[in-house]
């Protein structure tokens, strides 16, 4: 027995009768297959997963991320990444080569920035890094917050979703793994991204979303005129 | 068993949250979580800690009560941490804390249970990971006779009180008794506070899925990539 | 939403709304958030709502009992306020009895109540001497998303104006309702270089530096006041505030609770 697709289940609910069909999200015992969140069933090619419906961001080696700095440490800045772990961006990390009194210069408390995570060890301890040409402070534009569960179905099946925002929305979008989203463009397109996006966030679980978001900027666009 | 409401997601700053009403009961539940643990000699290098704080407002109760914990709430707050952390998958987040606020509007009889039952739909609503939910109820005897889920009056001059939480498959996480039990009687009241807690099991998976009953083809998943290892329990 | 450090991108699209005279949900300055009120909620208080201001949710109840009153108002019922700030209702909030922002949140509403005459203490003597009805507000704060102060003052006169003191159950005759002879209204407003801003929600509270509470009665007078935050106002801007604070308290008072 597998559960029907996108069933929303709860931790305990049985999802399938075949260990092997173990996804995330998921544990197994006594040979069973049971939810360990509060998520959609989710079957695919060789399993069930359960996708959660609520939970915090987990820094992961190779994740791109928007932070913002909390304090500076010796030669680390420490940076928020709306994690229940800090991520350190040591002062190697930056892309220029700079004095440990010299830090806030750069990067003071407040600053936001777009950072990849370089590594994570055993106990959770979060390297960042900003060594690369995309990755550096954000001077201008705005930052909002979603629920990092619906950065997926932002992005959407190769993209889908963010390359079509990208063009109606005329605006410059990135979108960090941490569930915030850097906008850029003038204000009312920026306006209008940032409503976008929430209700994207809002309705993530629904069906015909992508389709319905593209009217919805369609309309948007045609009142302004 | 006395009604039951509950309405899950009702606080913006909390990460999950859950109001219930049982009875004449009206608890609210928190959760914040998993976050950073202040302070940081708490932290544990392997796994999550868990926090418990029970606490009654003034106007809760018939004589209105000082505010702060007292014992008894410590002892709540205790016992209803152990009734929940051993479903919590603490392994997940090393050196972070959950953190669990129950607190109680109005009073009347079990409130520990109903701080528990949403405390579990709370920890659901916040994302954290479960081996399952846990339900709670209580079984006690009043004029002899063994009953379910005793109110106020019952409790006072009631012979006994059990409250009892387990998970839907009857492994039991809280179990505590005060008063007079034949070993017959405790079998009967154990049987009975059982029941219950399936009964509240299935309201608050009820009130879980409800919240996002417009469940179809939904595309929640986008372009992540399925993880294709087995997770084993443990 | 994370619990540290407001990011320069934040402050300065508040700013730059401010200049333009906007704030970041649509709102104008002088304008408050949904405001709902749910009154008698809780059976064993004697007084009770529960307050919805935008996302911040307040619960207030009052309990009425029999006491002693203060040595040196013998004839005098007592007043006693309190706050609790209880960890759930934000992550800034710790556990443990009520630190400087309670407090002061406590005997802010506190002043409200008193000083305009909201409730005649001398109605409340039993016996002289001896005996005093004893009326205590509890502030219990579930979710702060900006002016709990408001929402605190707000649930405070509305519990009162609901509460029924119960003498029949200490022998003292029927039960009858607290008589409530004013209605004090509190409203609080964040000042952001020029812009004054009612109803702060919690990312221009966190902000703005400067905080004036005004406490405005049925009849206009001011009967309390409080300005909390690190920097400083002028005249003019007092007194934009009190004229501002007038208005929108007579607004509260008419939509929520008068008869």
């Amino acid at each position: 027995m597998d559960r029907m697709d996108r069933d929303v289940v709860v931790p305990g609910d049985l999802v399938s009768d075949d260990p092997q069909k173990a996804g995330e999200g998921t544990y197994v015992k006594d040979g069973k297959v049971y939810s360990l969140l509060y998520g959609l069933a989710s079957s695919y090619k060789d399993g069930v997963r359960v996708i959660p419906l609520a939970g915090k961001y987990v820094p992961s080696v190779g994740d791109t991320v928007i932070g913002v700095v909390d304090d500076i440490v010796f030669s680390n800045w420490i940076i928020n990444v709306n994690s229940p772990y800090g991520g350190l961006l040591h002062i190697s990390e930056y892309p220029k080569k700079i004095d440990m009194n010299e830090m806030s210069k750069y990067l003071r408390i407040g600053s936001s920035i777009m950072a990849k995570v370089k590594d994570v060890d055993s106990t959770m301890k979060v390297e960042l890094t900003l060594n690369d040409r995309r990755l550096g402070m954000l001077k201008r534009g705005r930052v909002v917050e979603i629920s990092p569960t619906r950065v997926p179905r932002l992005i959407g099946k190769g993209g889908s979703m963010i390359n079509m925002l990208k063009t109606e929305l005329n605006c410059n979008i990135f979108v960090g793994q941490n569930g915030r989203i850097w906008v850029d463009g003038n204000d009312r397109d920026m306006d209008l991204a940032l409503k976008t996006i929430l209700i994207i966030e809002k309705e993530a679980h629904t069906t015909g979303l992508t389709d319905r978001i593209s009217e919805f900027l369609k309309t948007e666009k045609v009142a302004r005129s | 068993m006395r009604p039951i409401k509950i309405e899950v997601g009702v606080l913006a700053r909390a990460d999950g949250s859950c109001y219930m009403e049982m009875g004449n009961n009206k608890v609210i539940a928190a959760v914040y979580g998993p976050r950073e643990v202040h302070p940081r000699h708490l932290q544990d290098v392997t796994r999550a800690i868990v926090r418990f704080r029970y606490n009654m407002a003034s106007f809760s109760v018939e004589d209105r009560k000082r505010p702060g914990p007292d014992r008894r709430s410590h002892e709540v707050s205790k016992v209803s941490r152990d009734s929940l952390a051993p479903v919590i998958l603490t392994s997940y987040f090393p050196r972070s804390v959950v953190d669990i606020f129950v607190e109680v509007l109005q009073a009347d009889a079990g409130t520990r249970t109903v701080g528990i039952n949403a405390a579990s739909v709370a920890l659901a609503d916040a994302g954290i990971p479960m081996t399952s939910l846990i339900s709670a109820c209580a079984a006690g005897k009043a004029g002899g006779h063994i009953v379910l889920d005793p109110m106020k009056q019952e409790d006072n001059f009631g012979e006994a009180d059990m409250p009892l939480a387990m998970t839907p498959n009857g492994e039991i996480t809280l179990l505590q008794m005060d008063g007079d039990f034949t070993v017959d009687e405790f079998q009967e009241a154990l049987e009975l506070a059982k029941d219950g807690c399936q009964q509240v099991y299935e309201i608050q998976r009820k009130a879980l899925t409800d919240r996002y009953s417009q469940m179809k083809e939904g595309d929640l998943c986008g372009d992540a990539n399925p993880v294709e290892e087995a997770q084993a329990y443990e | 939403m994370s619990n540290g450090v407001i990011s320069d991108i934040r402050k300065d699209y508040l700013y730059q709304l401010m200049l333009k005279g906007e704030r970041a949900d649509g709102r104008s300055f002088n304008e408050y958030r949904e405001i709902s009120l749910k009154q008698g909620i809780i059976k064993k208080a004697e007084g009770s709502t529960c307050v919805k201001l935008g996302n911040t949710q307040v619960i207030v109840g009052v309990k009425i009992q029999p006491g002693e009153p203060y040595p040196d108002t013998p004839n005098r019922g007592v007043i006693i306020t309190n706050a609790e700030l209880v960890p759930l209702a934000s992550p800034k909030f710790e556990p443990g009895p009520p630190n400087e922002v309670g407090i002061e949140l406590a005997r802010v509403v506190d002043r409200g109540v008193r000083e305009s005459g909201s409730i005649d203490l001398d109605a409340l003597c039993i016996t002289p001497g001896e005996k005093v009805w004893i009326i205590f507000i509890d502030i219990h704060i579930l979710d702060d998303c900006g002016n709990i102060m408001d929402a605190a003052s707000l649930g405070a006169i509305s519990a009162l104006m609901t509460a029924i003191v119960p003498a029949e159950q200490y022998g003292l005759g029927e039960d009858y309702p607290l008589p409530v002879k004013d209605i004090p209204i509190a409203t609080s407003a964040v000042v952001l270089d020029e812009g004054i801003m009612f109803d702060p929600d919690t990312d221009e509270e966190s902000v703005a530096d400067t905080k004036l509470t005004v406490i405005t009665t049925a009849d206009g007078r001011i009967c309390g006041m409080q300005k909390s935050g690190t920097g400083f106002l002028d005249q003019d801007q007092i007194y934009r505030i009190v004229d501002i604070s007038c208005e929108t308290a007579n607004g509260i008072r008419e939509k929520f609770l008068e008869v």
